[in-house]
């Protein structure tokens, strides 16, 4: 009796259980129809249909040249007119304007942080008055074909981490570059040159190193990886033959090397073995096209008074414009540019100009350069360093010579070309120049941004490794709409 | 006791029914004291209770004569007890409301029904409570009734929840996507599509014809010129004395501040806006494209509008078969949609000696879908111009350095979508251009670096107005010239023990280099031209520049090209240079050409701190010495100094070496900048075999210095042996 009992109470427990149950379920269901992602399938379904080598949607830009400004550049003698910091110059910086935001460790221990106004003065140029620094004459001119973003902001106070970080979205290293990204997105458009380039020069100011895991292919396959060009003689390295070897040999020694390959890739199917495949064979199509391409002795008189006379010394910034141009021109997805010495601690008022020097004119002739040649409209052109500079001196301050440190919570870039609006100036920082009052872009958002305007869907643009899905937006940028023409 | 409660509430409820009854007689000529509209507005608050008591308790009443509820005392009880408090609470919100509406603001069609079918809840609730009791009270009356109240109930509500939040609260998420349709800056006009949407969104949930506080509309132009109670609106042109912006810039404490506090308030830009807006003079029929460019009130409503337009492509073509799209693709040859699933392609030639007009005439197979053609820099022929036009929906086409000279453009005419045509770098005529003008599409052209003269694209882009743009692009006009950069030494080597063949370079092709040895500055027209190399045979000081017509000349470049007739066979130093500076070639960096600038630590400089420099040298055949020239660096910001003295010692044995010339150079000067310099000692004739060659370092910095009393540096680099 008493079995039966504990039996019929159990057997209630059930019915209750089943019944709460399904009401249960059924109250999650009717939830459920507010999640529209639930039953689209899911991530596995997602990448299934995501083919690499396509854009999304139809792009605004097909190709990227990024000027990186290496050091990063300080927005307070560029773009950033802050006349306040020369009223208030050698004052404190208000503590409430800091926040007790922090600093490097170069000036957190500094007795005072006395405000500096620029050096430089400013001028309004073009249809949106940007203000822009005396520096930059010719970037001046320009005003109306770029887009001055002067609320760009990120995460990192140190050059390694803050460049890792806009180069790969990542600041510790080991993920695909952006170059990379595009080229696994987009695919190559040239098959007779690499899809991502790099191209370094440097200047006189105080410089900062760079490294060639910020052009590394990370976990995507290393056709995606970025391919320097140097000044010398040879610009690809090992990829003039050697002597006594001539083409019919070169030739058939790859076709050999390809079968061993091939029987390899058979044997234990790498597919990077592939890759390899793939790689001697656009090399060999290169030692054709580069020669091609970094030849500039038929450049008009034009264009090298366009660019400036050192267009024509390899290895330096302006030279590495008109080359960058040139591989724009002949199909190649991403170039990418690195100018060094940007990093002005002290004696800034002096390295600057050198720096600014170096760089204006030859920035602003590549876009006009693009713009005569119809090829502005498809191209995003990107100007600008890892994070911004204090608005107070580090180091003594002097009427004529002051220093700035790392400033990571605004700074200004500039962009131009494929989908961007011309011509306007967007975000807006604090009269101290410390802040960002209006409109900000974190790095995410500006590589969400980039990768819209080239027709990629930046939460669609994955790739599994060791288990998970990466993206180079992580799990966050937000499309700025406001610099989207 | 209980009873006792209820009798008083019974008692309040007629008072209050009475007292409603007056309100709404005599509402024209009530005036309410300060402290009684505190209680008016109470009413959005309170209303919730009788709405939530009301419904209970007329639920209740609906199935008040079901036999099983009927015989209950509880149910009679809780019942009753529910309506009476329902009916008070109703009384009491009603009474609340009628005193806010007398507040200014408060008219229309909203607030009158609002009003009535409140005021009817009152009084059928109260008929209810009254006579519930009543023998001609039959349940189908209580269901009427409570159906009724219910149904008053929730109009009142919804017309309540209308006045406060405003219009269609509810509705509003529904129908947003209809709201929020943008205009595109090519449409719009600066009042009804920048000025309007602003006040819609912040002011005009208080200021409209249901709710018209402080007796302002802002709902159509009329009303708005009008203005409220306080005044006019505005002054037109002068934004600083308008009520609106001295409201919109009190502080948000500010009793007078506008929006109220608590309600969404204006940002920046709007304020902005609407400052420029009636500085401009407040008209309401503009477009936003009448105003000037440079006009702020134009840049600003750029912002929030929508950019033009653009015409989004359709193309109603249907894709290529893959296989004939793979077929046709190779390394030089590369077509790929535009987007996954679009029909579109684009189809890019690479590589000069691969093309041919064969190559293009293939592509014919896609010529529905290819819709951007770049032939960048391949050898097109005007006829090939033919077969372009073939491509029948042809978007963007990139003529760039190809060998057309134009006169097969006229083809293109064929082209309904031709909306960009490339032509930079070729050799097309104006006349051949104007052809283009056929193609209605067209909107930019792109003439840069062609044969055709600046007044030629003006006149063409005159004539042909701002639907299509001839992009001109950069040329040179001569008026303000650019410095030229300086020639470059080819040689790598300064130092020669015979002749030296220096070749000279420049990397701007037409430059001609003029140069100098007697150290003057180099002269454009006066100084030699540099031709293919220059032989030197004797140490010379060198200065070139570089000149070419239409820049200015470079810079001087100056070097010293040194002799230095002997080397020894082996060489060798007493102690050993600090071993950071200690040369590229160690000790051999004194004797291996390479003359080093003034940068001390590049590997072409020895450097010596608290020692001398002691070298030896021997020669396996004797040798005619008269000079030794030494290398120095002066640099007093780094702690380097000249030597205090210079010694040549010499001779055929080296146990017994002659000093054969000591010299002092000059000490340096406080403030000195850094320079590098030749101490060269002279003396008579001798043969040597061996030779030991001393430089003092100074071992005491001055008391200027910047290390006063600690040991200077010495840096050495090259010595000459003639």
């Amino acid at each position: 009796m008493e079995k039966e009992i504990i039996e019929n109470s159990l057997n209630i427990n059930r019915r209750k259980f089943l019944s709460r149950m399904s009401l249960g379920l059924g109250s999650v269901a009717l939830g459920s129809l507010l999640m529209p992602d639930l039953f689209s399938g899911g991530a596995d379904a997602e990448a299934a249909s995501f083919m690499p080598g396509l854009p999304h949607f139809a792009p605004k830009a097909k190709r990227v040249i990024y000027l990186f400004q290496n050091g990063a550049p300080s927005q307070l003698e560029m773009f950033d007119y802050k006349p306040k910091l020369r009223e208030m110059f050698g004052q404190e910086l208000p503590a409430s304007i800091r926040m007790g935001q922090r600093l490097t460790g170069m000036t957190a221990n500094q007795a005072k942080f006395p405000l500096a106004g620029s050096y430089y003065d400013f001028k309004q140029y073009g249809k949106s008055r940007a203000w822009i620094s005396d520096l930059f004459p010719h970037t001046a001119k320009i005003a109306d074909d770029i887009c001055i973003v002067k609320s760009m902001f990120t995460e990192a106070i140190n050059h390694d981490p803050a460049l890792t970080f806009f180069q790969t979205g990542a600041q510790q290293g080991n993920r695909p570059s952006f170059g990379s990204w595009m080229s696994y997105g987009l695919g190559s458009e040239n098959k007779n040159l690499p899809a991502f380039c790099v191209l370094l020069s440097r200047g006189k100011g105080n410089g900062q190193g760079v490294y060639s895991k910020l052009w590394s292919n990370g976990f995507l396959d290393s056709i995606h990886q970025g391919v320097q060009f140097s000044s010398g003689d040879n610009p690809v390295l090992y990829l003039n033959d050697h002597s006594g070897i001539d083409k019919v040999n070169r030739r058939k020694m790859l076709d050999k090397l390809a079968e061993l390959n091939d029987m390899s890739y058979q044997q234990f199917g790498d597919p990077e073995i592939n890759t390899k495949i793939q790689q001697y064979e656009m090399a060999y199509r290169m030692q054709t096209a580069v020669p091609d391409i970094t030849d500039v002795s038929k450049e008009p008189d034009d264009v090298i008074k366009l660019y400036g006379p050192d267009c024509l010394v390899p290895g330096t910034y302006a030279a590495n414009c008109l080359l960058a141009r040139k591989l724009s021109e002949n199909g190649v997805r991403f170039v990418q540019l690195y100018h060094q010495g940007w990093d002005q601690h002290g004696n800034l008022p002096k390295e600057m100009a050198g720096q600014a020097k170096d760089v204006d004119q030859a920035s602003a002739a590549l876009i006009t350069d693009l713009k005569q040649r119809g090829l502005l409209d498809e191209t995003l052109v990107i100007w600008g360093g890892e994070f911004g500079r204090t608005n107070y001196s580090q180091g003594k301050l002097l009427a004529d010579n002051y220093g700035r440190d790392h400033h990571p919570r605004c700074f200004s870039i500039w962009m131009a070309g494929g989908g961007v609006k011309s011509g306007i100036v967007h975000g807006e920082t604090d009269e101290f120049g410390y802040n960002i009052v209006q409109d900000p872009v974190h790095v995410h958002d500006f590589h969400a941004t980039c990768l819209h305007l080239l027709g990629l869907n930046h939460e669609k643009l994955t790739y599994k490794s060791q288990g998970r899905r990466y993206r180079i937006t992580d799990l966050a940028g937000k499309i700025v709409p406001g610099i989207i023409a | 006791m209980k009873f006792k409660v209820k009798s008083v509430a019974e008692n309040i409820l007629f008072a209050s029914n009475i007292f409603i009854l007056f309100l709404v007689f005599f509402q024209e000529k009530v005036v309410l004291p300060n402290w009684l509209q505190a209680v008016g507005r109470m009413h959005p608050m309170f209303l919730h209770f009788p709405i939530v008591i009301l419904l209970i308790a007329m639920f209740m009443e609906f199935f008040r004569f079901r036999p099983q509820n009927i015989s209950q005392e509880h149910y009679r009880n809780f019942s009753s007890n529910f309506l009476l408090l329902g009916s008070l609470s109703a009384s009491v919100t009603v009474i609340m409301g009628l005193m806010l509406s007398k507040e200014s603001g408060y008219t229309g069609d909203t607030v009158f029904w609002h009003k009535w079918t409140g005021i009817g809840i009152v009084f059928i609730a109260s008929f209810v409570y009254w006579y519930r009791n009543e023998k001609w009270y039959k349940e189908s009356l209580a269901k009427i009734s409570a159906l009724i109240t219910a149904v008053c109930l929730m109009i009142a509500g919804h017309l309540g929840a209308n006045i406060t939040h405003g219009e269609d609260f509810i509705f509003a998420p529904l129908m947003s996507h209809k709201a929020e349709e943008m205009v595109s800056i090519d449409k719009a006009e600066v009042f009804a599509h920048v000025i309007k949407p602003i006040l819609e969104k912040k002011c005009q949930s208080c200021h409209n014809p249901e709710k018209a506080k402080g007796g302002l509309l802002l709902d159509t132009p009329e009303n708005i010129l009008k203005g409220g109670k306080t005044g006019k609106l505005f002054l037109a042109g002068k934004p600083n004395e308008s009520l609106i912006l001295q409201r919109i810039h009190l502080p948000e404490e500010d009793k007078k501040h506008m929006p109220v506090a608590g309600k969404p308030q204006l940002s920046k830009i709007e304020t902005d806006l609407i400052y420029w807006w009636i500085k401009s003079g407040a008209v309401f029929n503009k477009k936003v494209l009448q105003l000037s460019e440079k006009d702020t009130l134009r840049i600003l409503a750029a912002k929030i509008l929508v950019p033009v337009e653009k015409e989004e492509e359709h193309y109603d073509f249907a894709s290529a078969d893959e296989k004939t799209i793979e077929k046709l693709s190779n390394n030089y040859r590369v077509i790929y949609p535009l987007a996954q699933e679009s029909p579109a392609l684009e189809a890019t030639f690479y590589n000069k000696t691969q093309y041919s007009s064969k190559a293009l005439e293939e592509l014919l197979e896609l010529k529905k879908q290819v819709v951007e053609l770049n032939l960048n820099k391949m050898p097109v022929k005007d006829a090939d111009l033919k077969t372009i036009a073939q491509f029948e929906n042809l978007r963007t086409l990139n003529l760039n350095f190809t060998d057309i000279n134009g006169e097969g453009l006229s083809h293109l005419t064929n082209l309904k979508f031709l909306k960009s045509l490339s032509v930079s770098g070729t050799k097309v005529s104006l006349k051949s251009i104007q052809a283009l003008k056929a193609i209605k599409s067209l909107r930019e052209v792109f003439v840069w670096s062609t044969g055709l003269s600046v007044t030629d694209i003006a006149q063409l882009q005159k004539q042909s107005g701002s639907q299509m743009a001839f992009i001109a692009g950069y040329k040179d006009d001569g008026k303000s010239p650019m410095k030229l950069n300086t020639p470059i030494v080819l040689n790598k080597t300064m130092v020669f023990s015979d002749t030296m063949h220096l070749v000279l370079k420049h990397p701007i092709p037409g430059v001609e280099i003029r140069y100098t040895l007697d150290g003057s500055n180099p002269d454009s027209v006066k100084s030699p031209v540099f031709r293919k190399e220059l032989v030197l045979n004797q140490t010379t000081l060198f200065k070139a520049k570089a000149y070419k017509k239409s820049w200015y000349g470079s810079d001087s470049i100056v070097y010293n090209f040194y002799k230095s007739s002997y080397k020894p066979d082996s060489i060798a130093l007493e102690e050993p240079a600090v071993e950071k500076y200690s040369g590229d070639d160690g000790v051999k960096t004194l004797i291996n050409g390479y003359v080093g600038n003034i940068v001390h630590n590049d590997g072409k400089w020895l450097g010596f701190q608290n020692k001398d420099m002691e070298v030896k040298m021997q020669f396996l055949k004797p040798i005619e010495l008269q000079t030794v020239s030494f290398h120095f660096l002066s640099n007093l910001g780094s702690e380097i100094y000249p030597p205090v003295e210079v010694q040549v010692w010499g001779g055929k044995d080296k146990n017994h070496l002659k000093l054969l010339k000591t010299i002092k150079p000059n000490a340096p000067v406080k403030g000195q900048s850094a320079f590098s310099f030749m101490s060269v000692c002279n003396f008579p004739k001798s043969n040597v075999e061996y030779l030991k060659l001393v430089a003092v370092s100074v071992k005491k910095e001055p008391s200027w210095g910047n290390q006063p009393n600690k040991p200077g540096w010495l840096f050495v680099d090259e010595i000459l042996l003639n």
